[in-house]
């Protein structure tokens, strides 16, 4: 469906891309690099909100998830495939905004270190999606789910948020250590992946 | 008059599917208070009653949507609470919902809910059945694109997709026109062949007599009637219907 409409890509994608674009005019073009790891972060958090807020819509909207429940299955493969779909989507969108990124605002630190650069992303959008779609999936039913869903995301985000920007700060430009970071991040990852597969059945229960 | 169908039911042995005591409290709205029944494999049972009565609620808890808060279900004689996943591939369920999404293909939706269902040979399935209900010539096209009487046989197609034992039908014939009813009667008689066995749900008394083998009577969340079509007079029946209707 996604392929078809391209809907949530386009519009997670777009607004990434202006919320960096306006990052990097308010800093007149010379954003530091500990603001350039905040300014991604904030753009890719924001962008996944619009992605998230989607991701249970076309199944409760027309009813589809009672669909899904009759699966002979796990239910909690309705959380993990959605939990997967949300994840490749943002790490996509990260993936085509950081070349944009580098190649139209000069910040040639994003390349000097790809591989550690898509790890930190792997980590925080891991932890972003997991958490975004169990939540998603708690306020895909109430009127106010646009509303309500950051409201109850961001909170839960700022460890994580901190986290990644630190080590991204420290990707660009090394200074002090990032271990207790690191081990928040994945320690968090396991418990928010592993969480909503025990929640997920009671998540979606009528 | 619902113990007397019980005790025959024991009597026969034949069961597939079992309630016993089923309630489902919303906050403190008991929408099933206590339902019981038994049916037959190869039952074609119509279950009326006005709305509210939880007829919808019922079909859900059956198919394992809706958990209960109480009560016990079984199917083929063993208790499904442990087992729900084992049920659901049983099953097939036609809802008010129609279970498909409309930015995909009628094929496509097939395909999907195919392969969750692990469907063997799925493409000639799917030719079978879309050629079955009439939708050979739009299966390349978007579900927003069909019209009422399509959508429910796409569902239709969608439900019987596995071979599933047991068909639940949330009152099938709701908005749709003549030529539409034809269809999903048709339908109907085709898969009784089969020896399948159903639940359906309707408001409509002649359309639920015309399919059952038993007709019941859902009301204030109860079983308060439940009898063999054969023993049971249509006008009485429509009576006693309109009775627990008013009362509501």
């Amino acid at each position: 469906m996604e392929l078809r409409t391209k809907e949530l890509f386009n519009s997670m994608f777009l607004f990434a891309l202006l919320a960096l674009i306006i990052f990097n005019f308010a800093f007149a073009g010379s954003m530091p690099k500990s603001v350039l790891a905040g300014a991604l972060w904030v753009a890719f958090l924001f962008a996944s909100v619009l992605g998230l807020n989607r991701s249970f819509v076309k199944e409760q909207d027309k009813g589809c998830l009672e669909g899904l429940l009759l699966a002979p299955a796990d239910r909690s493969a309705i959380y993990f495939g959605k939990f997967l779909g949300n994840l490749v989507f943002l790490l996509f969108v990260e993936a085509v905004s950081l070349p944009l990124v580098t190649v139209f605002f000069n910040r040639t630190e994003i390349v000097h270190h790809p591989l550690e650069l898509a790890g930190i992303l792997v980590l925080g959008s891991v932890a972003i999606s997991s958490v975004g779609t169990i939540l998603s999936a708690i306020t895909a039913n109430t009127k106010t789910r646009e509303l309500l869903l950051p409201i109850l995301l961001f909170p839960l985000m700022i460890p994580v948020i901190i986290g990644a920007v630190e080590i991204t700060a420290y990707i660009f430009e090394p200074k002090g250590t990032i271990d207790q970071w690191l081990r928040l991040l994945v320690v968090y990852d396991i418990i928010f992946v592993l969480v909503p597969y025990v929640l997920f059945d009671y998540v979606v229960e009528e | 008059m619902a113990n007397e169908a019980i005790a025959e039911k024991e009597r026969n042995g034949t069961a597939i599917l079992r309630a016993e005591g089923i309630v489902k409290q919303f906050g403190s709205k008991r929408a099933l208070d206590g339902v019981s029944f038994e049916i037959s494999k190869g039952d074609f049972l119509s279950l009326f009653g006005p709305n509210g009565a939880g007829k919808t609620t019922l079909l859900k808890t059956i198919a394992t949507i809706v958990q209960p808060t109480a009560g016990h279900l079984y199917f083929d004689g063993e208790s499904v609470t442990d087992r729900s996943i084992f049920l659901r591939a049983q099953i097939g369920f036609v809802s008010h919902n129609y279970l498909l999404y409309d930015d995909l293909t009628a094929r496509e939706n097939l395909v999907f809910f195919g392969r969750m269902y692990g469907v063997v040979d799925l493409d000639d399935r799917i030719d079978f059945l879309l050629d079955r209900v009439g939708l050979t010539g739009r299966q390349h096209d978007l579900v927003r694109t069909f019209s009422r009487g399509m959508i429910q046989r796409l569902s239709i197609a969608r439900a019987i997709l596995h071979d599933p034992e047991i068909l639940l039908f949330d009152e099938p014939y709701t908005g749709l026109d003549i030529q539409a009813t034809k269809v999903l009667d048709d339908l109907l008689e085709e898969l009784k062949k089969g020896r399948h066995t159903f639940i359906m749900t309707s408001h409509d008394i002649d359309k639920g007599f015309e399919h059952a083998t038993r007709v019941a009577i859902l009301a204030r969340g109860r079983i308060v009637f439940d009898a063999p079509k054969d023993a049971v007079d249509k006008d009485a029946f429509a009576e006693t219907f309109w009775q627990w209707v008013d009362e509501k």
